[in-house]
């Protein structure tokens, strides 16, 4: 139920066209790269979609993460705006409910957002290389890896929208620790453990199986972060 | 029998005590108006109520139930309006009831009901934010009335409303608890306002309960100390100056 209001709060205020705007984006960057520089040569890589993920993953996760810390801030600028927030702290709810609400949100929207990306990168393959039979599975394990990376980088970028009244301010330090992620070694594992760098992980590294375990380490740590944080924001109040 | 009841309630700021040891007694059924001036911690002791800050001495129960083990069974009992009127601009009047009907789990009729009580049926549809500031209050107070919930806390309810508005709201709140059966606990800084509506009134001034009792009580109390009765804004004013130039005195010392 939550999930149905937070859809209905996001009305009105960009979010949707947002949404649309960065998916269609994301998914023209691998479909353009192939038009304008040509066929990418995948001979060298295990797959097709390696090859695509290989050439494109960098740049549509870039815009993956922008729009999640965009949303974070929009979401709970919304929030905090009219006083909105003091009110829901009134109501007989559970206080984590309002966050908890937001990252189930933004979690699905950035499932839709994958989804198109990921369709954009299936038809690729298929309309300029020949996938073997195992593509569609290859394409489901992807999709769900990168999900499952993006997850951390929700969370982080909505409790620091949480904890900063100020859209401009969350805004501000989401975007630097965007840049930070860009900024890292992708290939060193513990600076890409960073929540903003996690996503940029594809799956053909050997380290899989440590990444899926930091991200939900990530995850758990996050959440507790956040319980934490709703103890000690109602002891100082 | 008294549905709020608080003993020696205190909230400190560093060093600033914004209330410091209030006994209130709000009987079931009652309206209770809550006279201050300004700063007098009129809101923060109804943040207090509603969890939205933590006391720092005293207790406090809420139909015989203690805060903060109960908290959500508490505030499953009130229906509160601080301050200024919460809501979210980007969504039309009807579409923040229906949130937080949503969220307390009443019937699609809820809604509906509040908005006809405060009269914001015809611009329903309106979004908030295109709202002028007296329908921004009456939003704020349907989300308060919504649900007919037993204990009401409103705080300056009438502010920024029109003549004729003040009068709705004035007599709507009369009227709650002979309709509802509902505990009113309403703040303001007019007595002529309180007056109008409560049964029974406590006065603060700088955080300290200066006088708690019905309005007879409070003539008497006058006369006893040989304040002006004849009007009774002027006996407020006389109650406060007095306890003013007391505290003055003992800053001194
Ligand atoms: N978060 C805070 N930090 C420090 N001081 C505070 C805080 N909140 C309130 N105060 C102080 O507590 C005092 C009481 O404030 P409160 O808002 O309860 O007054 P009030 O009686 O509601 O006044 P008004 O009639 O103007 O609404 C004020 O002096 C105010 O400055
Ligand atoms: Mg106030």
């Amino acid at each position: 139920m939550t999930f149905l209001l937070e859809c209905k709060k996001a009305k009105r205020i960009g979010f949707y066209p947002a949404l649309i705007g960065s998916s269609i984006l994301a998914a023209a960057i691998p479909i353009l790269n192939i038009i304008i520089r040509g066929e990418i040569d995948v001979t060298a890589s295990k797959s097709p979609l390696q090859g695509l993920l290989g050439a494109n993953w960098q740049l549509m996760t870039m815009l993956n993460i922008l729009f999640i810390a965009a949303s974070a801030s929009l979401l709970y600028h919304t929030e905090y705006a009219d006083n909105a927030m003091q009110k829901l702290y009134t109501l007989p709810i559970h206080e984590g409910s309002v966050f908890y609400g937001k990252t189930l949100f933004i979690s699905v929207m950035s499932l839709l957002t994958l989804t198109v990306e990921f369709s954009a990168l299936a038809f690729c393959s298929y309309y300029w290389y020949t996938p073997e039979n195992s593509f569609i599975l290859e394409l489901c394990q992807n999709f769900g890896y990168s999900l499952l990376l993006l997850l951390p980088c929700v969370v982080l970028a909505l409790l620091i929208s949480e904890f900063c009244q100020s859209m401009w301010m969350s805004l501000g330090i989401c975007v630097v620790c965007v840049f930070i992620a860009t900024m890292l070694p992708t290939d060193q594992f513990l600076l890409s453990l960073f929540p903003f760098a996690l996503p940029f992980q594809m799956l053909d590294t050997a380290q899989t199986v440590p990444y899926l375990c930091a991200a939900c380490t990530e995850l758990l740590i996050l959440i507790v972060t956040e319980k934490i944080a709703v103890k000690i924001r109602r002891s100082i109040s | 029998m008294n549905i709020i009841e608080t003993q020696n309630l205190s909230k400190s700021y560093a060093e600033f005590h914004a209330v410091s040891g209030i006994s209130l007694h709000i009987p079931k059924g009652s309206v209770y108006g809550f006279l201050g001036p300004n700063g007098a911690g009129k809101s923060t002791t109804m943040k207090l109520f509603l969890g939205l800050t933590q006391p720092t001495g005293g207790t406090f129960t809420v139909d015989g139930m203690q805060y903060p083990e109960n908290r959500i069974p508490i505030l499953k009992q009130i229906g509160s309006f601080i301050e200024s009127p919460a809501f979210y601009g980007n969504l039309s009047g009807e579409e923040n009831l229906d949130i937080i009907r949503k969220l307390l789990g009443l019937p699609k009729s809820a809604a509906a009901e509040a908005l006809e009580l405060v009269g914001l049926t015809s611009v329903r549809k309106r979004l908030a934010k295109k709202y002028s500031l007296g329908m921004k209050q009456r939003l704020g107070l349907a989300e308060a009335l919504i649900g007919k919930p037993p204990i009401l806390i409103l705080d300056e309810p009438t502010n920024g409303l029109d003549p004729v508005g003040i009068h709705e709201i004035r007599e709507l709140i009369r009227s709650l608890p002979q309709k509802w059966g509902c505990t009113v606990f309403v703040s303001s800084h007019l007595l002529t306002e309180i007056e109008r509506m409560a049964d029974i009134v406590g006065i603060l001034n700088h955080g300290h309960l200066l006088f708690e009792g019905t309005l007879e009580q409070l003539k008497s109390t006058a006369i006893k100390k040989g304040y002006p009765t004849d009007n009774l804004e002027d006996t407020f004013l006389a109650l406060v100056d007095a306890d003013n130039r007391q505290s003055e005195r003992g800053c001194m010392q």
